[in-house]
């Protein structure tokens, strides 16, 4: 139940509860095996970066697990930029990147670049 | 504790190391309650982003059915290109992961006075928002004798599951040539390709095992998406076997028998062997139930947030709603459940803003080795939302560019489904 951690939280200081508590890290380690890197980045973030990356991910998916569409996480800012710049001006076929790419402005793909870059040296470091 | 949630980790890791960045997650502050209303594509996608976007969020999707099957794709199935199981998802994703309150359970009313909703079995849920996914409604009386009943005769395969298996189990007992007839609805209803998607891979599996089966598609409207492409796709791949009727030839479909399996236009009767009516369309139940439709049918939204402009803090998205000139198609309820929960977020949590950005691509088969995509992006203002930018595939295409557009599709269903579901 979504309230049940909120007591466990406020009771975290009693003697009582500190055992359930430690059973819980225990579950949630085991837990945190089974979700990916790239999910959990995402999770606590609905800033700039993410929400521009939600429209993405209805084609890449975040976990970068693509089969048949180029996976885009992990791309350094540069490739991105470039990437995105080429399907912008038509120098890069593509017409579904092309309208998407052109209905973002330059700003929004900078955040999207250096939201991609981060998760991918994120996913690296763990 | 049965399963073990992202909220529930979430919390956790707050009260062990980084519990400063995480005020909403303060102990004994009442959560902001959400009820999600439909578990289709709009739905789930919104009731993930809601939990995904805050801790300060406590989410409900409320949805009958334990699993859902995409409609979009099912058009693959009926050609034998693809099993029902592989379009089937559940919600256990959203409840495991994401810390989603699943439901199973019909909603009977919503209060939006008492801000609460009931439900079947019995539970009373209040709310702060609702987003509401209703999905579509056939037009009562549109066709004449076409009610429930008939539609386990001439089903309409228009919600996937078991309509698309009882048109394959059809499609399968006809005979070498039988006609197959296709009622087309008028505007504007889900999936401006689908009808004639339907009608291309239809013709792919009666080219392979009923070549003299003829298809006949009886059509409300004079014109369609994509026409010219369409046509050509199949003068290419099924010559003589696809016939298209505008309304203005047949004057209207008027009504069916469902004793000979024939349906009845403005100036003839057409008999079939088996009939697919696709009827015309309003938004679902549940928007008539809470008084969201205007005179059109559909749902009026502030598109900005695709708040209800009928009843405050009642979101609608998806199909149901009246979104200016954006399709009815999956794509679109997923980037218009993605801009509501956004504004939702905002408006409760006080996350930033981003001017919305929607969108719908299209990926469309004309046979195994024969997709055309199309692409439309979109702009909203607080009136409406008008298209921006748009792409369809054109005649005369390479064929490695339509091979090409067929593994882009594969790839594309993995990755959305896995938006929406995963």
């Amino acid at each position: 139940m979504p309230g049940e951690s909120t007591a466990v939280l406020a009771n975290a200081g009693h003697r009582q509860s500190a055992c359930g508590l430690q059973r819980i890290i225990a579950r949630s380690m085991a837990a945190g095996l089974a979700l990916s890197v790239a999910e959990l980045s995402f999770a606590a973030d609905n800033g700039q970066g993410a929400q521009l990356a939600a429209t993405c991910a209805a084609c890449h998916r975040l976990d970068g697990h693509d089969v048949g569409i180029p996976s885009i996480v992990g791309l350094s800012e540069e490739q991105f930029s470039i990437a995105m710049g080429a399907f912008k001006s038509g120098e890069r076929s593509g017409p579904i990147m092309r309208t998407m790419a052109r209905s973002l402005s330059n700003e929004e793909i900078a955040i999207l670049a250096r939201y991609f870059a981060a998760r991918g040296k994120e996913t690296q470091r763990r | 504790m049965t399963c073990w949630t992202r909220r529930q980790f979430g919390c956790l890791a707050g009260a062990m190391c980084i519990g400063a960045l995480r005020p909403q997650a303060a102990r004994g502050q009442a959560k902001a309650r959400i009820i999600v209303i439909g578990g289709g594509v709009g739905g789930a996608t919104a009731a993930k982003y809601l939990a995904l976007g805050s801790e300060a969020l406590d989410v409900t999707l409320v949805e009958p059915k334990a699993q859902y099957t995409t409609c979009f794709f099912s058009n693959l199935y009926l050609a034998g290109l693809r099993s029902l199981e592989s379009l089937t998802h559940g919600y256990e994703t959203l409840a495991q992961r994401y810390g989603v309150n699943v439901v199973h359970d019909t909603v009977t009313a919503i209060d939006p006075v008492a801000k609460n909703v009931s439900l079947e079995g019995g539970a009373k849920l209040s709310y702060d928002r609702i987003v509401l996914a209703p999905g579509i409604a056939f037009k009562a009386g549109a066709i004449e004798g076409y009610d429930d009943a008939a539609t386990r005769i001439m089903p309409h395969a228009w919600t996937a599951g078991p309509q698309t298996r009882l048109l394959r189990q059809q499609l399968e007992s006809m005979a070498d040539g039988g006609v197959f007839v296709l009622v087309a609805p008028p505007d504007p209803f889900r999936c401006p390709p689908g009808p004639y998607e339907r009608a291309s891979l239809i013709a792919y599996y009666f080219k392979q095992y009923k070549p003299r089966a003829k298809i006949l598609i009886l059509d409300a409207k004079d014109t369609f998406f994509a026409q010219d492409v369409f046509e050509d796709g199949w003068n290419r791949h099924y010559p003589g076997m696809i016939e298209w009727l505008p309304g203005q030839f047949t004057g209207g479909i008027k009504a069916v028998d469902v004793k000979d399996r024939s349906v009845k236009t403005a100036r003839d009767t057409f008999k079939a062997d088996v009939a697919n009516v696709i009827p015309a369309q309003e938004a679902g139940r549940l928007a008539r139930l809470a008084r969201l439709v205007d005179q059109s049918g559909w749902c009026p939204i502030d598109p900005m947030t695709f708040e209800s402009k009928l009843q405050p803090a009642i979101h609608v998205i998806g199909d149901a709603a009246k979104a200016g000139n954006m399709a009815k198609s999956a794509f679109a309820s997923n980037s218009q459940a993605k801009v509501c929960a956004f504004a939702i977020l905002a408006a409760l949590t006080g996350s930033e803003r981003l001017a919305p950005h929607l969108f719908n691509t299209c990926f469309t088969l004309l046979a195994s080795d024969d997709a055309v995509t199309s692409a439309i992006s979109y702009r909203a203002d607080p009136e409406t939302i008008k298209v921006n930018d748009f792409f369809l595939s054109k005649v005369g295409d390479k064929a490695e560019t339509r091979r090409e557009a067929v593994r882009e599709a594969d790839g594309w269903y993995a990755a959305f489904t896995h938006d929406i579901f995963g």
